[in-house]
């Protein structure tokens, strides 16, 4: 009995090693491909670096109105921001190509599938970085205007009108993403609406008396403004 | 068009070509104005082009003058676009101009009521007769009119370029055809014919001088469409700030120019002028557009205009000196587009009426040459600050004072 018990150990361990010794190849293969992607990633990250430092990457970014990505990079760089993210994609990209030694039909399927979802992550990004330009673009605009008309709440309007088209953004990055769809749908028809609906009862309840005073004198001074007003600005 | 254009094929030459380019093409004033202006006989054959205001398009012949009249379409003023349609209308007497062969042409953009059988005379006479190229023009100043000119235009012109040019972009002006000819050449994206008109003549080293036409009236304002018609404005001046840059960086202090005619004066209103509107809408922006302004000004000029906005009308002053670099760091931000161009011309209309209110608060009850003498002190601030421009504009990235 104890001879039976010692060969089946001896063929369960001679299975186990020789399952182990099948994985080895894979395994080398994995650490090469994922040393070999981290050595490419950091020749292409400090290539990158050394790019976005000489074109002021992180000034030209605060210029163009993206100041908030510094507060939630790393070092409070954008550029390092960019420089990290690319050379983590390199290595999980090596990774994702690794796998392949181990089973190739399964990790196909995987590198297909990841695949065929980037563009959906890349139109997601394009569409968060367009629309939160617009966003600023529209909101400062907005709040512009209204203090050169010289409405009180000049800030509400602006913040409305930004927060409303940064609603809409993430709704649509939210849909190419594939994430949630019906509750985005959802969600967003009520955030979207419940603005509105703020900004109404805002401007109609809220703000009843601000605003009717406002109005009030803005029609007034549109009166008088010809004919008491000695100023020509031309 | 087509009766412009047979107009132009009889007269063949003209010596000089005069242009009207008014606000309201109302046919009594046109005609009341035209009949004014040939009342004045030119010594050489001369072309006044007008828009046609007759609707079957007779209109009285001035025959045995020197005179010579048509009727050109394209000379109009849109109020929603003055910049551009003043701009366009200029090109087409310009062009006018170079195609009769004339000397020089006479630009006539004021409210054509004003106009007096004078004008011509002063804005052609120092051209043909004193071969200058460009003959801007002065108007009786009221202390209230012509403020943008008064704040930001002349003492900028002048500080930059060196010239003391009391009304850069008139609208009236007298051109010689050397002047003419350097617009025309260059391309029409480059150069606003109105703004570029005095910078050209200063840094091309051409002879400028300006004629006293008496009273100007000025249109009424507009509060919805200030800000719309400072960015117009600015749009032009700060193109041409960094189209010029070479010139006006070598340029130091500033030389009067000769001058004709009369300087005349208009007593400003009697009383004390209400600001409280002026200043409020300052306040106002000065809550709101903080972030806006920080992107254009620096942090000291951010903590000066937010002391201001906490003063009443009692003490509300601006620093000329303050005023001179707020206009300077605008011109910079244009330059270095620290953001849109649009939106960082309409965020200094706060700021501008800030200007406004201070101004008129100081010149309460003041004679006419102690308002002159108000506009000069400004104009020196504009010319002591204007190392701090140079200094910004060279190195934009490294002087945060």
């Amino acid at each position: 009995m104890w001879d039976q018990v010692g060969q089946t150990l001896n063929e369960s361990t001679v299975r186990i090693l020789s399952r182990l010794a099948g994985l080895l190849p894979g395994m080398l293969a994995l650490i090469v491909a994922v040393l070999f992607s981290a050595l490419l990633a950091w020749l292409v990250a400090s290539l990158l670096r050394r790019f976005l430092v000489g074109v002021h990457f992180d000034e030209q970014l605060e210029r163009w109105g993206f100041s908030s990505i510094a507060e939630w990079s790393p070092q409070q760089s954008p550029a390092q921001l960019v420089t990290r993210v690319v050379s983590w994609s390199i290595v999980l990209l090596g990774f994702v190509l690794g796998l392949a030694a181990f089973d190739a039909t399964l990790t196909s399927e995987l590198a297909f599938h990841l695949f065929s979802y980037l563009p959906n992550v890349l139109a997601a990004i394009v569409v968060l970085l367009v629309g939160s330009m617009v966003a600023r673009y529209l909101g400062r605009n907005v709040l512009i205007e209204a203090v050169n008309m010289n409405l009180q709440y000049a800030r509400l309007l602006g913040l409305g009108v930004k927060w409303m088209v940064m609603v809409l953004t993430i709704a649509m990055a939210l849909e190419h993403l594939h994430i949630g769809s019906g509750i985005v749908h959802l969600a967003f028809g009520i955030l979207f609406g419940g603005i509105v609906f703020a900004l109404s009862l805002a401007v109609g309840l809220g703000s009843k008396e601000l605003v009717s005073r406002s109005l009030e004198r803005e029609s007034a001074r549109g009166a008088v403004a010809e004919t008491e007003q000695p100023f020509r600005h031309l | 068009m087509g009766m412009a254009e047979s107009g132009i094929e009889q007269i063949g030459v003209a010596e000089v070509v005069v242009g009207l380019v008014p606000a309201s093409h109302d046919a009594q004033t046109l005609e009341a104005a035209i009949s004014r202006i040939v009342e004045f006989t030119p010594p050489v054959k001369a072309v006044l082009i007008h828009p046609p205001y007759s609707a079957n398009g007779a209109y009285p012949p001035y025959t045995g003058t020197q005179w010579r009249l048509v009727a050109n379409p394209q000379l109009a003023q849109d109020p929603s676009s003055l910049a551009q349609s003043l701009g366009d209308s200029f090109r087409v007497i310009f062009d006018l101009t170079q195609r009769l062969g004339g000397r020089a042409c006479a630009i006539i953009a004021s409210d054509l009521s004003t106009v007096t059988s004078e004008w011509v005379p002063l804005l052609l006479q120092p051209i043909v007769e004193e071969q200058f190229d460009l003959v801007a023009p002065c108007y009786a100043r009221h202390p209230f009119e012509g403020l943008i000119n008064r704040a930001i235009v002349y003492p900028l012109i002048r500080a930059l370029y060196g010239k003391r040019v009391r009304n850069p972009l008139g609208p009236d002006f007298g051109i010689s055809s050397t002047l003419v000819e350097r617009l025309a050449t260059t391309p029409t994206r480059r150069v606003h014919p109105i703004a570029s008109l005095a910078t050209e003549a200063a840094t091309s080293g051409l002879k400028i001088c300006q004629s006293h036409l008496g009273p100007r009236i000025f249109p009424p304002m507009d509060w919805t469409n200030l800000s719309s018609l400072l960015a117009q404005v600015l749009g032009a001046l700060f193109l041409d700030v960094e189209r010029y840059a070479p010139h006006w960086q070598r340029a130091r202090d500033s030389q009067p120019i000769p001058e004709f005619g009369h300087p005349t004066f208009v007593a400003g209103p009697e009383g004390a002028v209400d600001v409280t509107r002026l200043i409020e809408s300052f306040q106002l922006g000065a809550r709101n557009l903080p972030e806006v302004w920080g992107m254009i000004l620096p942090p000291s000029t951010l903590v000066e205009l937010r002391r201001l906005a906490k003063h009443d009308a009692a003490g509300f002053r601006m620093p000329d000196e303050t005023w001179a670099r707020i206009v300077y760091d605008f011109a910079l931000g244009h330059r270095v587009r620290a953001i849109n161009r649009d939106q960082m011309l309409r965020a200094i209309t706060p700021i501008y009426l800030g200007w406004v209110a201070s101004y008129a608060l100081e010149l309460d009850n003041m004679a006419p040459e102690a308002v002159e003498q108000r506009l000069e002190m400004l104009c020196v601030a504009f010319e002591h600050t204007k190392s701090y421009l140079v200094s910004r504009w060279r190195w934009p990235d490294r002087f945060n004072p």
